[in-house]
Formats: C-alpha cells, sequence, structure tokens
C-alpha cells in the first residue's frame, strides 16, 4: 500500500508536524513519501521503525535549561575526564577546556546527507553543532555526557571531531536520562586526519523506555588509527549505525560492540563499511548477551571498491542466548570488488557452554555466579584493551550491573 | 573400620534413558583409598559425574552418601561445599576467566557456604604460592586463563592444585594418569600421596595399574557393565594387570 498522510501511524503524524516548516526538508520529503522505514526497506529489516515507533514526544526546547542544568553530570560520571555536558541535544557554554582541545559551534548537523530515515531526521532537528579540533596528544579522556532528562521528549544533537594529523586522543559518549519514553537522535562525525588514533567508546546507560537513535561517521585517513567500543545496555528500542569510509591507505579500523538485552528491549547495530582506497584493514568484533523475551540485532555490510586492493576486513559476530525467548539476529555482508583481498566473516550463536558450568559449579561456585563468570569472559575480549583504569573499572561496572540485573527496568 | 565416608548403594545412573550403572554399591571409609578399574565404557567416567552432579547423568535408583549426608537431590556446588571434589579426566578450558580469578572464586565460595570468613588476597596468595610450588606450577600458569593452552599434564597439575586448596573430605579422581608422562604422573602422585589423612578419603578411576603403583589403595574394586564385579586389596590391580579385563567379567577383551 502506497504511503498517504491518511495512513500514516500515530508516531508519523506526530513526525510530520514537528518537521513542517523546518530549514532542511529532505526528512518531511522522504516522510511524506515513504513514511518511517519499514521491514520492506533492507537496511531496516529487522528494526522495523513503523511498527516499533508507537508514539513520538513532543520536541525537546532549550528554553527551559538553566546554566547549571548545563553543567550537570549525567549518569555515567568519569572523574578525571573533561566533560561536555549535553542536555536534550543541547550544549552549554562552550570553551576551550584544555590544550589541544579547539571548540567551536556550527549550524546544523555535521552528518553527511545520506538516503536514511535516522540521519535525515538528525539533519533536520539540529540548529547548531558542536565541532572540537583535536591536536597533539591531550592526556585527558574527553567525555560527551549525552543526557535526556526531565519529561519526555524528542531531542537531537550532533558533534563532529577531526583530529589533526598525528594528533592522538581517547573520547567517550555516553547517553543517560530520565525514565521517560524520551525520543533521541544523536550523531557523530569524526574525521581522523593523516596518522591520527581515537579511541572512541559510545555507551548507552539510558532508561528502558528510551527509544534511542545514533548515527557514527568515521573518515579514516592515511596510516589513521581508529578504536571503536561499543557497549549498549540501555534503550527500549535502539538502532545505532556506523558509517565508515577508509579514505587513505595503510587506514586502520577496529569496531568493537557489547549488546546487553534483556526482557522488552530490540536493540539494533548496523555497520556499513566501505574500503576506499588499497592497502587498509578493518576488524569487526560484536557481542550479544540476550535474556528473557528480547532482541539483538546485528547488520554489517563491508564494501570494498574496485580500486581497494590489500583490502584485509574481518567481521565476527557472537551471541549468547540465556533465555528461552532470546533472540539474535544478525546479517554479515561482503561486497567485494576488488580481487586481491582479504576478506572473512563469522557468526555464532549459542547457549552458555554448560559443561563449563558443571566444571565451575563443580569447585562450590553457585549457579548464578558461575553464570555470571561465563557472560564476562564472553564479553571480557572487548573489555580488556581499555587500558585506562578508571575507564575500564565503570565500562566493567555496566556489565557488572548487567548481570546482577540492576540495571534499570 | 572408620565410619564411611562415601556411601554408594544399588545406584543406578541412565544416560539418555541408557541405563550404564546398574546397581552400584561401595563404601569407603574415612582416610582409605580405593580404586575402581574397569576397561572403556565400563561406567566409570559415569560414576564419576553421577558423583558429582552433572546434568544428563538421571539417577533412577539408589543414593548416594558423604559423610552421613544424601547428595543426590544436591546441585554440584552444594555437594562441593559439603566437601566432595571430582578431578576430571578432561578438565574443561575457560577462556576469559583468570586461573587466579577462578581460585579465588572457588575457594571463598566453599568458605562462604562453611559459614567462615573470606579469605584476605595475601592468605590467598600465599596458598596459592605453596600449593603451587608443590607440584612444579610455574606462575606463568596461574596467570594464564582457566586451563587455556595448558598441555595435558599441566591440565592434571592444576586439577591437583585445586583439589589441594578446597581441601575436599572426598576426592574422586577420573583418570587423573591419563596423558601424564612418566615424570608427570610422580608429581601428580605425590601431590595426591601428601594429601592422605585421616579425615580424607579418596575414589581413584583407572585404566591402568600404573597409578596404584605411585598411590597405593587401600582396596581395589573391578568395574564392569555399570556394576562392581571384584574386590580386593592392592594385589587385584597387580592380578587384572597380568590376567586382563577378561578374566573378571567373562567379556572378550
Amino acid at each position: 500500500m502506497k504511503f498517504s498522510a491518511n495512513n500514516a501511524t500515530s508516531a508519523e503524524k506526530q513526525l510530520l508536524e514537528q518537521l513542517d516548516g523546518m530549514k532542511d526538508s529532505t526528512a518531511l520529503k522522504i516522510l511524506q513519501r515513504f513514511g518511517l522505514p519499514s521491514r520492506r526497506v533492507e537496511a531496516y529489516h529487522y528494526t522495523d521503525l513503523k511498527a516499533l515507533m508507537s508514539h513520538v514526544p513532543p520536541l525537546a526546547k532549550s528554553d527551559d535549561l538553566t546554566d547549571s542544568d548545563l553543567g550537570a553530570a549525567g549518569e555515567f560520571d568519569l572523574k578525571d575526564a573533561i566533560k561536555i555536558p549535553v542536555r536534550n541535544g543541547f550544549f552549554g557554554k562552550v570553551s576551550n577546556l584544555a590544550e589541544g582541545f579547539e571548540i567551536s559551534e556550527n549550524s546544523g548537523s555535521a552528518l553527511t546527507e545520506r538516503k536514511d530515515m535516522i540521519v535525515a531526521l538528525n539533519r533536520a532537528l539540529v540548529n547548531n553543532s558542536l565541532n572540537i579540533k583535536i591536536s597533539g596528544a591531550p592526556s585527558e579522556i574527553l567525555h560527551i555526557d549525552w543526557q535526556i532528562p526531565g519529561s519526555a521528549a524528542h531531542s537531537a544533537g550532533c558533534v563532529e571531531i577531526e583530529l589533526e594529523k598525528g594528533a592522538k586522543a581517547v573520547i567517550i559518549e555516553t547517553i543517560s536520562g530520565s525514565d521517560e519514553a524520551h525520543l533521541g537522535n544523536f550523531g557523530s562525525r569524526i574525521i581522523l586526519g593523516e596518522g591520527a588514533e581515537i579511541t572512541h567508546i559510545l555507551v548507552d546507560v539510558s532508561s528502558r523506555k528510551t527509544t534511542r537513535l545514533q548515527t557514527i561517521e568515521y573518515e579514516i585517513g592515511q596510516n589513521a588509527k581508529m578504536h571503536n567500543l561499543l557497549i549498549n545496555s540501555g534503550a527500549k528500542l535502539s538502532r545505532t549505525q556506523i558509517f565508515t569510509n577508509f579514505n587513505g591507505e595503510g587506514a586502520f579500523g577496529d569496531f568493537n560492540g557489547l549488546n546487553l538485552v534483556d526482557e522488552g528491549q530490540h536493540c539494533d547495530i548496523t555497520l556499513d563499511t566501505i574500503h576506499k582506497v588499497p592497502n587498509t584493514i578493518s576488524t569487526q568484533k560484536f557481542k550479544a548477551v540476550v535474556r528473557n523475551r528480547a532482541k539483538a540485532i546485528f547488520q554489517g555490510r563491508i564494501l570494498v571498491e574496485s580500486i581497494a586492493q590489500k583490502t584485509d576486513a574481518k567481521m565476527m559476530i557472537q551471541g549468547l542466548m540465556l533465555s528461552e525467548g532470546a533472540q539474535i539476529l544478525s546479517k554479515p555482508e561482503l561486497e567485494i570488488f576488488a580481487d586481491d583481498v582479504q576478506c572473512g566473516h563469522g557468526s555464532t550463536c549459542g547457549e552458555l557452554d554448560e559443561d563449563s558450568l558443571f566444571y565451575l559449579m563443580s569447585r562450590g561456585i553457585r549457579r548464578d555466579k558461575a553464570t555470571s563468570m561465563l557472560i564476562r569472559a564472553f564479553a571480557e575480549e572487548l573489555l580488556e584493551p581499555i587500558k585506562d583504569e578508571q575507564l575500564n573499572g565503570q565500562l566493567s561496572g555496566i556489565l557488572d550491573e548487567w548481570l546482577e540485573g540492576k540495571a534499570k527496568v | 573400620m572408620s565410619a564411611p565416608m562415601l556411601e554408594i548403594k544399588d545406584l543406578r545412573v541412565s544416560v539418555e534413558d541408557k541405563e550404564i550403572l546398574k546397581g552400584v554399591n561401595l563404601i569407603v571409609p574415612a582416610g582409605e583409598v580405593h580404586a575402581i578399574m574397569g576397561r572403556n565404557g565400563s561406567g566409570k567416567s559415569t560414576l564419576s559425574y553421577a558423583i558429582a552432579g552433572r546434568a544428563g547423568y538421571e539417577i533412577t535408583g539408589g543414593d548416594v552418601v558423604l559423610d552421613g549426608q544424601s547428595i543426590i537431590d544436591m546441585e554440584p556446588d552444594e555437594r562441593a561445599a559439603a566437601g566432595l571434589f571430582l578431578a576430571f579426566q578432561y578438565p574443561i578450558e575457560i577462556p576469559g576467566v583468570a586461573t587466579m580469578t577462578f581460585l579465588k572464586s572457588a575457594m571463598n565460595a566453599q568458605r562462604k557456604s562453611r559459614g567462615e570468613e573470606e579469605l584476605t588476597i595475601p592468605d590467598f596468595m600465599k596458598a596459592v604460592r605453596g600449593a603451587a610450588d608443590k607440584l612444579s606450577i610455574n606462575k606463568d600458569m596461574l596467570k594464564r586463563a582457566l586451563n587455556v593452552g595448558f598441555s595435558g599434564g599441566e591440565k592434571k597439575r592444576a586439577e591437583v592444585l585445586q583439589m589441594a586448596l578446597l581441601e575436599p573430605k572426598m576426592c574422586v579422581m577420573d583418570e587423573t594418569d591419563s596423558g601424564l608422562d612418566i615424570d608427570a604422573l610422580k608429581v601428580v602422585s605425590e601431590g595426591v600421596n601428601q594429601m592422605r589423612a585421616p579425615g580424607r578419603s579418596m575414589l581413584v578411576i583407572t585404566h591402568y595399574q600404573r597409578l596404584l603403583d605411585h598411590i597405593v589403595p587401600d582396596r581395589v574394586h573391578v568395574f564392569s557393565d555399570g556394576q562392581i564385579v571384584e574386590s580386593g586389596d592392592k594385589d587385584l590391580a597387580l592380578m587384572l594387570e597380568s590376567k586382563g579385563y577378561a578374566a573378571f567379567d567373562g567379556a572378550a577383551a
């Protein structure tokens, strides 16, 4: 059935209303023509936003926020980091916080225009995005603290991070908020200059009523190195999409994710990785742990363009299903147009190993503790590379809370 | 004879609806070491798994009594807390679980269930180092993930290390000699012999008489087709070695 305003869902109607009169009309036009992406759109086959999004809360306003609101810390509080609090997509007063960081505001979203509803919405809704230029190798971790406090609101925000030639930085973005049915649309565009190196971590500990739509773009330059880690334990519905271009020879990208999903959650991680030049390396390792009736989704496409000879691209997806109602859907895709490449993907899903469980229990360790030890062991490989002790401890803490069932329900 | 540490009464066990143990009767008094010998497929490992409470080993009849307490309705961890230890024939490799973390968790879990305080880190380290030295287990091995990348001999030594640290009342050793060369066999046997004590009993399951030269048993039982068919003193093992199992169970070797 062709989409029209008459058969629009209530979420679509609310979105059409909110987008009416926005400067960037692309999202409005897509929505008017197609509605929200449904399972018939391949990229949204497992995350049918038309069916899953039942309600869009009112647009967030900056008027209600005071300066002290804008300075407060969110739930994930990293002590020694340079913090940039963002409330409902709005930044507080921006100043240059430390040597090596140069911060300014740009008008509009920094995300690249593409045929994607989530990106189009971000581009329509974001008035100002933050631009952070990093030079040298600042010792402090930069923490972008996305907060969605207060009553349910539809918020959008965007940051652009540019690492200059040879720069090196650790950046963490966290999403936390009140226990309301928020809709957040957050974007990060990360550009690595020649020889730059970034560790970029994204953590979702938002409430389990939240819908989080997230887009990350990586542009990886010559000999630059990108290490990414995504830890997802929040949100009722989330879609994290990562678009990456390998633009310079010798570029390296290491993508990692831990998707912790519990009762009623639907969490989608979708990667689109394009190798555009010869001699680049990408590794992808994503793990999902699903408890009770919940769904974890992983989609990963690796595209190797015809000139991108000697590409080395590997993707591994591992899932652990702890309950009968748990679902893990994974779709790896390789599209290779060059003939001299090393590309591979693997996907395995299973339950906890009974033999290992018995072995631990036979030494006196209780079933619940033994189960936690094995889940921790499954996830350890992803956390182990984070060498900063405080950061590693706090990231491990998210897993511990999840294991103890303490995460917000 | 002192009070029994382990009493197995007419134990019947099925695996996937096939009866493997067909009425096992055995008493191991406190402080004694008993050996069970039998050919492949006679049900020896089934006996050890059934005693330890592995899932899928369904007890259809009989009882297992540890130091006066029936354990067949207990979870494996409760059996361990009650004083049982099974040394695995094939210890499980668990990547991502550090050996030291595992040892500490196991020791503290058992202390907790006995109402004792958790070990302090220095006490724990001291205990592990002392026990590891006796078994020629080096620091590198302890730094690795549990059993991961261990050779066959290292795995068996690690099992005996766990046994020494957990101080069980009843040790069941399932083919602890398999995969060991002569030198490793000596080290492991010495480790086991050092643990012999009036309050501790052992059930040593093996194919070969060889192990029993090093760990000398008080009694030897011949296992065949899910039952004990003959019992005797340590000389029975020697007789078995010379005559073969066929002399006892009547089946062709």
